[in-house]
């Protein structure tokens, strides 16, 4: 009951014109980015965040979570309407929307997904609401042992899951990522490190322009490689264009399961939307009595993929927040844009700022409600907005890629380490790297230095703390657990002993979301 | 696994071993710190030796992987895709990136830079002069316009100090 009050005041704070103003903006900028193939949700924010240096902090957190959610939800428009999933976290999605559209059901199927987005994200919304306080409190009681733990888990868990094929390939991104963040002042006697005498790199390397090559430039690299896309000719806004409440009430059981498995895809570290849209329709697939639909236009399969992919939005905020560790590409962004505008995201959160956990949730449900009220309307124009030919798209996209990094510290080498990580970015992309891991080796590079080495210094130099208090045992399972499944023997062995059935279609790949 | 992807993963592979230790040897030759007689457990060079060794052990196991017969053939793997696409595109961002921002002011280098894209990506196949010269302008209009915009954007609206 305290929570739905301070949630319900966090919700009447916002309430006002210049709340609304920003949602609207934010909300639809987020959906033409999703929706447009070769922007993504990460992009969009990473490039936000460098236009909300002037705004007041709630504002423009408001307005990249807004960003974040229009974004994640604008894949679906491309995913149905042309195959093309707007952001890898739409794949799934284009499995059965297109079908859909392609029998003349594209106004519905989009109807659909819209309801999918905003329940998926609703649900995701209750369980942040719900688990991070607590998280946040159990997350007092972390260590140095317990951190460095969470460090490597995170990067271990993002590679196993986000390399398709190749967990290996995962694992050398988030060390890579990891070896980025070790450049500069160390974080315990400020001893500078392969700086090679570039006082530049004193400080380390940047996480935005960082992200913005990894994310941004990579991305346009990729779309100028690829050839122009075949777009379907489908009868774009034919059919209904509001979803059927006995549709909704029929599909209810897959919308709550996706949101759960969204949300709890979405609390594991650098995972991201993409792999919650798979685990969210490939169970739906498992326990539907239509199974025989799925990949051929299934309702169900489409809300399935839909709010899988955005609880995840929600999800990932609850370790970002309580622990500083994002669950995601885009939230990795956002804990960078939080530190920028003053909130310390970390265990610390529930002392400091206890409110503020309820002032995201009232503002990811401000989201919700804007991509629930222009999806249903503005079907027509966001099918004119994916006709913007990318010969023109992608040369202002590289220009905000280029001006956004430079306006957060006015320095040109942050120019320059754009342009490497858009070309390490997409070497990398090309030969099956993902880039989620090697993004969060950014971020936790530093939780996972100093807590090794402050957990050494208070153990006296002794290993054992790290595998004998409860919560680091645990989590040195885990990853041991994690690490051996991915050894191709051990695959092949639990393979044997669960097998399963192959999803139609493509296999779920990490992606940048 | 293609030969092609084979042939990636064993460079990549010798590339990652030898940036592995590269770690290993920088981590173990940073300065220790005694002079300020911090504990050994927390010397600078600590972290990126561990990660130096990991590295080096996976970029093994990569080449290890990267053995014996391919599973593929390289045209099931290919992409539909255009290299000289990508030449282009990155010829024109780096000489844009490192080339005129910095040496000529922010909104000329962009409008230049932008209608250059423009113009070389929509060029019509056809010798057809007029609508040669239709590109030519659309794509410098286009490109001082954004150029404007943005520049007016970030200089006005959020007082950045154009490069």
């Amino acid at each position: 009951m305290d929570r739905l009050t301070d949630f319900l005041g966090a919700l009447g704070g916002l309430m006002s014109f210049a709340t609304l103003f920003h949602v609207t903006w934010s909300t639809l900028l987020g959906i033409f980015v999703g929706s447009l193939p070769g922007l993504t949700a990460t992009m969009g924010v990473a490039l936000l965040t460098t236009l909300t240096y002037t705004l007041d902090r709630d504002a423009a957190i408001l307005v990249l979570i807004c960003m974040y959610v229009g974004a994640i939800y604008g894949g679906s428009r491309s995913a149905i309407l042309l195959n093309i999933p707007g952001t890898p976290a739409s794949a799934a999605t284009a499995l059965d929307g297109f079908p859909l559209a392609q029998r003349g059901e594209a106004g519905y199927a989009m109807a659909l997904a819209t309801a999918g987005s905003a329940l998926g994200t609703i649900v995701g919304i209750v369980l942040l609401v719900l688990l991070a306080p607590p998280l946040g409190e159990a997350a007092l009681g972390f260590g140095s042992f317990e951190f460095f733990w969470l460090a490597v888990f995170g990067i271990v868990i993002s590679g196993q899951l986000t390399a398709g094929g190749s967990p290996l390939k995962g694992y050398i991104a988030g060390i890579l990522g990891l070896m980025v963040a070790m450049v500069g002042s160390d974080g315990i006697h400020a001893h500078v490190r392969f700086s090679f005498g570039v006082s530049e790199l004193n400080g380390g390397i940047g996480l935005i322009p960082a992200m913005v090559g990894a994310f941004g430039f990579a991305e346009v690299l990729t779309v100028m490689w690829q050839r122009r896309a075949q777009v379907a000719s489908v009868q774009t806004g034919s059919g209904r264009s509001l979803p059927r409440l006995s549709d909704l009430w029929r599909y209810k059981g897959t919308i709550g399961r996706s949101g759960v498995i969204g949300t709890l895809v979405g609390i594991i570290p650098g995972v991201g939307e993409d792999i919650g849209a798979w685990a969210s329709y490939a169970l739906a697939r498992r326990l539907s009595p239509e199974r025989a639909e799925f990949g051929k236009g299934s309702r169900e399969g489409l809300t399935a993929a839909e709010t899988g992919n955005s609880a995840v939005v929600p999800g990932a905020l609850i370790p970002a927040l309580t622990l500083a560790v994002p669950g995601s590409a885009p939230a990795a962004v956002l804990i960078a844009a939080l530190f920028i505008h003053g909130v310390r995201p970390g265990p610390m959160i529930m002392l400091e700022q206890p409110q503020f956990i309820y002032s995201i949730a009232a503002m990811l449900l401000l989201a919700t409600i804007a991509i629930a009220v222009f999806g249903l309307s503005l079907t027509r124009f966001f099918v004119m907005v994916m006709r913007v030919p990318r010969e023109y798209l992608m040369p202002v996209v590289f220009t905000l890629c280029l001006i956004g990094p430079y306006a957060l510290t006015q320095r040109v080498f942050d120019i320059w380490v754009m342009v490497a990580f858009g070309i390490l970015g997409f070497v990398l992309r090309r030969m099956d790297y993902p880039m989620p891991p090697l993004v969060l080796g950014i971020i936790l590079g530093d939780l996972l230095d100093k807590n090794l080495r402050r957990g050494l210094t208070l153990s006296d130099g002794d290993l054992s703390p790290f595998f004998t208090r409860p919560i680091s045992a645990a989590f040195a399972v885990l990853i041991a657990l994690t690490i051996a499944a991915s050894i191709p023997g051990v695959r092949r062995m639990l393979a044997r002993l669960f097998p399963r059935r192959r999803l139609a279609g493509s296999s779920p790949r990490g992606g940048s979301q | 696994m293609s030969p092609k992807a084979q042939r990636a993963d064993r460079l990549t592979a010798a590339v990652l071993l030898a940036l592995g230790l590269a770690f290993l040897a920088g981590g173990a030759m940073m300065d220790r710190l005694e002079i300020r007689h911090i504990h050994p457990a927390s010397i600078p060079g600590l972290v990126p030796m561990f990660l130096g060794a990991i590295l080096a052990l996976c970029a093994v196991l990569l080449l290890l992987g990267a053995r014996g017969p391919a599973s593929e053939t390289d045209a099931q793997n290919a992409l539909d895709v255009s290299t000289p696409n990508l030449w282009i595109t990155l010829g024109l961002t780096l000489v844009y990136a490192l080339g005129l921002v910095g040496r000529v002011p922010f909104t000329p280098a962009t409008a230049v830079f932008i209608a250059c894209f423009v113009a070389v990506f929509t060029w019509p196949a056809e010798r057809d002069g007029r609508e040669r010269l239709m590109t030519l302008g659309r794509s410098a209009v286009y490109g001082l316009a954004l150029a404007l915009v943005v520049s007016t954007l970030f200089r006005d609206g959020f007082l950045v100090r154009l490069p």
